[in-house]
């Protein structure tokens, strides 16, 4: 707590200009002479240079007090980006290089030599306060500066303080975990809502391998601290889609959009390809802040599945789902809070029907909790909707669970069970259009790799289609899968193998439905993917 | 679900995102800087290969190296992972680093004195000055400076 207030100390600090007299001279000429030496030294360290340094610090009044060494690092970073605005246009990156990294180097060692050795806090109070000065100061440019605002100053002052941090010689290894934590911290304060203009330097940050492979593995001190930390990436990601979804939901594609969505997308693949157990973990946190539309980007998550499992494939003929390893399983708990979505009094009253049915009242006033505006394409809150549907599926799969049933049709819609079964049904019938829509995404959005979840919430969509009482309700529910399926790879597996059921099990009369045969392209697009997965059979 | 009306916060945000277009971060910006061989981006023609083989970055691949790309990995990619490679490869070879004078040297034939402290004979090394592989006859290899930091 007290090294987040620092940070913030730091941020506003950044706004401070009422400097003593003579601090900016005084400190403008070490800073040059330090770049000087910096400059001139091997890339080892010379401590000898730096205790000198230190001493002239000391004797010009600098560690007096935290207020003098702040404005310090105040006036250094503006000096820093003021130089490099001129060295940018005479198009001398290289320059900037050297003087941003001399005043990277001498934060790095100041933060390393405060405090004593085995007390740790000195070290991580400065590094916070620092990093939120520059981040303070980066606002203020950026407000200042508007469309002329040049983030590369700031992009290689992270960058390299979170090199030298994580470099052996400077000794930081135990407090690195303080250290992702300020950085995840610090990004939050400059998140892309908050400084538009830093946005791909922002993205090109917390995506850079050394901050990537910190915060993702799990090597960390102890299991809890890696889940932590995966909780905090995740956060990262979900400012990263908030900052991007108003376009996206608008297809409001202009080529700078374009080009951080691309970003995106790529990230997204290192984090499918390197980390899959972080995307499952934090499938529920992601999906609940991806726009509806944003079909492949959903699919990246969900597709994501333990190393240590062999998925069958879903084409092989008779895959009986129920007879596969870890079907019974739970996924990961969801360590993200979404019960807190839901509104204490809704809450109360669904334990309370779930408990004894009654009142039946509650049915019929569920759409009104959901629906939050009248306004078409907002109408829902989604996020409470997503929330619905996993906290009543968990109960339902407990419930099963203390009948030793499992997931089947039968078993779905059996007294014992019926109750759950009762809400979904309610809600696939009473919804518009819009809510049954952003209902059965969020039941989609748990067809993952084979699990509990992804079992149950399988039976469940089946289930509302096969006892939907109109036509229209089904056509949603194909529409839901098909759209899901018909873009490019990757797939969730649990998604594929639901939708083959549907077209391939003569139970649910799939093609007797009139919206398969509405179109000649879209009929022709059944019976090729129909062909797929029946030939085999 | 449909478009919605964006709000004048989001409007202002593209605009600056549009204004942060133009001024993209390069990939040097996210790496150690490179004195002697920045990177400098061009289109190059798309038959002309875009990326290295695979495997350039493996030991292997470096021992099939020509000795003088060696040194140069070794002299002008400092503090890189290339320069670590290329320093194994070097010493897979037979080289041996001499700290003061700062260069390789490989023995030309079996030294004639062989002590505790040092070994005496003739040695190839190779000269950065003049980039060139020269011959020194009599040449007294002290053991202190050679560098014997295990690279593997």
């Amino acid at each position: 707590a007290t090294a987040l207030s620092m940070m913030y100390t730091g941020v506003q600090q950044a706004r401070d200009f009422e400097d003593p007299e003579g601090l900016k001279e005084k400190s403008e000429q070490l800073l040059h002479e330090w770049i000087q030496h910096h400059s001139s030294l091997p890339l080892k360290e010379n401590t000898k240079a730096f205790q000198q340094f230190v001493l002239q610090m000391n004797s010009q009044g600098l560690f007096k007090t935290d207020d003098m060494i702040t404005r310090f690092f105040r006036i250094c970073t503006e000096n820093c980006v003021e130089t490099c605005y001129i060295l940018i246009t005479k198009n001398q990156r290289q320059a900037c290089y050297q003087r941003l990294d001399a005043f990277v180097k001498l934060i790095i060692l100041l933060v390393k030599h405060s405090g004593d050795q085995t007390n740790h806090v000195n070290k991580i109070n400065l590094f916070n306060k620092v990093l939120g000065l520059i981040a303070g100061c980066l606002l203020y440019d950026q407000e200042s500066k508007l469309g002329q605002f040049e983030p590369m100053p700031f992009h290689r002052l992270f960058f390299m303080l979170l090199f030298e941090a994580n470099l052996p010689e400077n000794n930081l290894e135990p407090i690195i975990y303080h250290v992702l934590q300020a950085f995840v911290n610090v990004y939050h304060i400059i998140r892309p809502t908050k400084a538009p203009g830093f946005a791909y330097s922002w993205l090109e940050l917390v995506s850079h391998r050394v901050f990537l492979s910190k915060m993702l593995q799990v090597s960390q001190p102890t299991p809890d601290q890696s889940f932590k930390s995966w909780n905090m990436y995740a956060t990262i990601l979900t400012q990263l889609i908030k900052f991007l979804s108003p376009f996206l939901r608008n297809i409001e594609l202009t080529q700078s959009v374009m080009l951080l969505y691309k970003g995106t997308l790529r990230l997204f693949l290192v984090l499918l390809h390197d980390f899959p157990e972080f995307l499952c973990n934090s499938h529920y946190q992601l999906c609940d802040a991806i726009p509806s539309n944003c079909i492949q980007l959903r699919n990246l998550v969900l597709s994501a599945f333990p190393r240590s499992m062999k998925l069958p494939d879903p084409l092989t003929p008779n895959l009986k789902v129920d007879m596969i390893a870890d079907i019974d399983a739970n996924p990961p708990k969801i360590a993200y809070p979404y019960t807190y979505n839901i509104p204490s009094k809704l809450k109360n009253d669904l334990d309370s029907y779930i408990k004894t049915r009654a009142p039946i009242s509650f049915l019929s006033d569920l759409r009104s909790y959901l629906q939050t505006s009248p306004e078409i394409g907002s109408r829902y809150n989604i996020q409470l909707m997503n929330a619905l549907v996993m906290y009543v599926g968990t109960y339902g799969i407990q419930a099963l669970r203390s009948k030793s049933l499992t997931p089947t049709h039968t078993n779905l819609t059996h007294a014992v069970h019926s109750t759950y079964i009762d809400i979904f049904q309610t809600l696939v019938a009473d919804l518009d259009s819009e809510g049954r829509y952003l209902f059965i995404n969020a039941i989609a959005n748990q067809l993952r790799y084979p699990n509990s979840h992804t079992h149950y919430f399988g039976c469940v969509l089946l289930n509302l289609f096969s006892e939907a009482n109109t036509e229209a309700i089904q056509e949603q529910i194909t529409r839901v899968l098909l759209e899901r399926l018909i873009v490019n790879r990757p797939h969730p597996w649990g998604l594929l193998v639901t939708f083959i059921e549907l077209i391939k099990n003569p139970q649910f009369k799939f093609w007797n439905h009139q919206f398969v045969h509405c179109a000649p392209e879209i009929e022709k697009m059944f019976l090729s993917l129909g062909k797929n997965c029946v030939k085999t059979n | 679900l449909g478009k919605t009306v964006l709000t004048k916060e989001q409007n202002q945000h593209l605009a600056i995102l549009e204004g942060a277009y133009k001024k993209l971060p390069h990939p040097s910006d996210t790496e150690r800087s490179r004195n002697y061989l920045p990177r400098i981006a061009v289109n190059t023609p798309a038959h002309y290969p875009q990326v290295p083989p695979v495997g350039h970055d493996s030991l292997d691949f470096l021992c099939k190296l020509n000795c003088d790309t060696l040194f140069f990995m070794f002299y002008y990619m400092e503090g890189t992972k290339a320069q670590f490679l290329a320093a194994q490869a070097l010493k897979k070879l037979s080289w041996r680093f001499h700290t003061r004078y700062m260069m390789w040297f490989q023995r030309y034939e079996e030294p004639k004195v062989i002590t505790d402290e040092y070994e005496m004979g003739t040695y190839v090394y190779f000269d950065y000055s003049k980039w060139a592989q020269n011959r020194k006859d009599g040449f007294t290899f002290e053991y202190k400076y050679l560098e014997d930091k295990d690279l593997s």
